[in-house]
């Protein structure tokens, strides 16, 4: 019994963090309805940053966030100004920008395979002052790095919550997700709109980043398994919504966790993709997700 | 038919002459590697060509076609060192068993937006590849997880489907081609094709007008996977080695949809414009440099995607079409071709 509640708050604790990341595809693909093929590997870019960083300073890992989320931030707004914008525009019209996903495939494969010639394919563990350590609570043990990674990331979902609902960019990026034309009617920059929200969601990514490098290995294709979690997360919290994302991440992790309770590793993996599929079968709209988006 | 024959003498002859060379090539070329590379080229051009029934007609974006390739080559497969069957029939029980799975992913997700599609044909052929991974035989059927299945060498024949030399291999892959080709042109001269059409571009409209989308964009898939996998049975018996990374992968899927949309979508030529470009490239990066820079090959590929977005939405066909029309054709037809050409040139 003690087992399952321990697999179940181990799932809770992960889940977060895969939240973080799916908040960060979801908010990418609310605004410019465009799901970003591209997201596991901005997270790869963040988590070898956040590894350099550790391994170059030596210091707490924590205090690589102030220098790699803002760098991811950034990272994302000019991708989506230099790359993806110009693809973009030629296609605004359309409901459903099929040229752009098949941009962010190709930035996928270009950032995957040029991490994999410049690092090798090698699987590094960045030896941090919590890496390794656990904590004792009722006989039941959990990595103090993924309580650590959790809280960030919740404390994180709740901030850009607020930003989106109270900021006055905040306000914009939502009028743009709700109607494009309304919004630039009523003087939304349309263009620096969707840098921003590629730069949130790449921010997302990087402080997820650094939340994982403590306890997770760092390799050129990390991001394939997070990507491919996060896509079945928004599908089942629905496509556009943040809380959706967040409760979607903490379902996946329990499953996740729990599953592995009862069967091997491998087999959990199917369990996701049943998931997905029964979600895609009974109610496509995901948990939270608004009726116009699918 | 007489539609397709109806072209300009120049196209005809070109047509022509380009069949010729294709089916004469076993002749002048003898070394292995390179018509192995030559049987390669044409069998991603299959794929491509049979991923378009979907990708390229029905608008939207699949992006899980090894999995149907994998049905092929593992049905095929274990129905010949089970029962001894010959392949050519494993290949068409491997072609219906991926129609099935087809229409099975396609009924719930063509009706939604294609972003959900995409992402569902990933979690089916994510989930394929590791059941496959996970289970050492259904039934009878050995299919021995993540270590794959080698075929036994047989006897030379035809109902063997394997050869000692290349030259039946690629005779085969270019009919099959050829077929799928034709088939290809037909659908977009027929009803389902016109159907396909009004749908891809606006669904509502078309399901206005009373036509079942999503019922066609159902077809277009059963259609699709049918013929992947029988391209799939063909490469298990061309290879002999096959193991669920290397036959269901993502990076299988990603390769096939990208050679179309750097060829061209939803167009005849697309596909093997798209082949003939990116196959040799990934071949030769491995051969020559693959030891030293691992991935190259990839970053190529991404690289090519995404200027050839930029620049050409509607893939290389475009401007490719162009320069044939305006350096080639022009050129050897009559004079009085030219009002109607550049007529036709307006209308686009």
């Amino acid at each position: 019994m003690l087992g399952i509640i321990e697999a179940l708050i181990n799932g809770l604790l992960m889940g977060s963090i895969y939240g973080l990341t799916a908040v960060g595809l979801t908010l990418i693909f609310g605004v410019m309805k465009v799901i970003n093929f591209a997201h596991g590997s901005i997270l790869m870019v963040g988590m070898f940053a956040a590894y350099w960083f550790v391994i170059l300073t030596g210091w707490n890992p924590y205090l690589a966030i102030p220098v790699v989320v803002p760098f991811l931030y950034l990272f994302g707004y000019y991708m989506q100004s230099f790359i993806i914008k110009p693809i973009f525009e030629a296609e605004k019209d359309v409901r459903e920008p099929i040229t752009v996903i098949i941009v962010t495939t190709g930035i996928w494969y270009v950032l995957d395979n040029l991490a994999l010639m410049i690092f090798g394919a090698e699987f590094r563990v960045a030896k941090t002052s919590v890496t390794g350590q656990i904590f004792e609570f009722y006989e039941m043990y959990f990595l103090v790095p993924k309580v650590i990674g959790a809280g960030i990331t919740i404390v994180c979902a709740i901030y850009l919550y607020w930003f989106l609902k109270h900021s006055k960019t905040g306000k914009a990026i939502r009028a743009t997700s709700l109607d494009r034309e309304a919004a630039s009617l009523m003087g939304v920059k349309q263009s620096k709109i969707y840098n921003i929200a590629f730069g949130l969601g790449s921010a997302c990514c990087g402080m997820a980043a650094c939340v994982l490098v403590p306890f997770y290995y760092v390799y050129p294709t990390v991001g394939v398994p997070f990507d491919i979690k996060a896509f079945i997360i928004v599908v089942l919290g629905g496509l556009g919504s943040i809380p959706g994302a967040i409760l979607g991440g903490i379902i996946i992790g329990i499953i996740e966790n729990v599953g592995a309770q009862f069967m091997a590793a491998t087999w959990t993996e199917l369990l996701l993709y049943g998931v997905f599929l029964f979600v895609l079968l009974v109610k496509p709209s995901g948990l939270f997700g608004l009726k116009q988006d699918f | 038919m007489h539609k397709l024959l109806n072209q300009k003498p120049v196209v005809l002859v070109m047509t022509a002459l380009l069949l010729l060379g294709l089916f004469l090539l076993p002749i002048l070329v003898t070394s292995p590697t390179l018509m192995q590379i030559f049987i390669l080229v044409i069998l991603y051009a299959y794929f491509t060509s049979t991923w378009n029934f979907v990708g390229g007609f029905a608008g939207v974006l699949p992006l899980g076609h090894s999995a149907f390739v994998g049905i092929g080559a593992y049905t095929s497969t274990v129905l010949l060192q089970t029962y001894g069957l010959s392949p050519w029939f494993g290949m068409l029980a491997g072609g219906l068993l991926a129609a099935l799975v087809g229409v099975i992913i396609g009924l719930p997700t063509l009706k939604l937006r294609g972003a959900y599609f995409a992402l569902a044909t990933i979690a089916v052929g994510e989930g394929i590849r590791v059941l496959v991974e996970n289970v050492k035989e259904i039934g009878p059927f050995k299919i021995n997880g993540p270590s794959g299945i080698s075929i036994g060498l047989s006897e030379n024949s035809f109902t063997a489907l394997q050869f000692d030399t290349k030259a039946p291999y690629y005779y085969i892959i270019l009919i099959m081609l050829i077929l799928v080709l034709l088939l290809t042109y037909f659908m977009m001269n027929s009803k389902i094709g016109y159907y396909l059409a009004a749908g891809g571009e606006e669904p509502e409209a078309a399901e206005a007008l009373g036509i079942k989308v999503s019922r066609y964009k159902v077809i277009a898939m059963a259609i699709s996977c049918f013929l992947t996998a029988l391209g799939g049975t063909f490469y298990a018996q061309l290879i002999l080695y096959f193991y669920p990374k290397s036959i269901l992968g993502l990076d299988m899927s990603y390769e096939i949809a990208f050679i179309a949309l750097i060829g061209g979508r939803g167009t005849i030529l697309g596909p093997i414009l798209g082949a003939l470009l990116l196959r040799p490239v990934s071949e030769l990066t491995r051969i020559y440099i693959g030891d030293m820079l691992p991935g190259l090959h990839l970053v190529i590929f991404g690289l090519i995607l995404i200027i050839v977005m930029r620049y050409y939405p509607k893939g290389l066909v475009e401007p490719v079409t162009h320069i044939l029309n305006k350096y080639v054709i022009r050129r050897f037809s009559k004079t009085d071709d030219l009002k109607t050409n550049s007529a036709a040139d307006k209308a686009d």
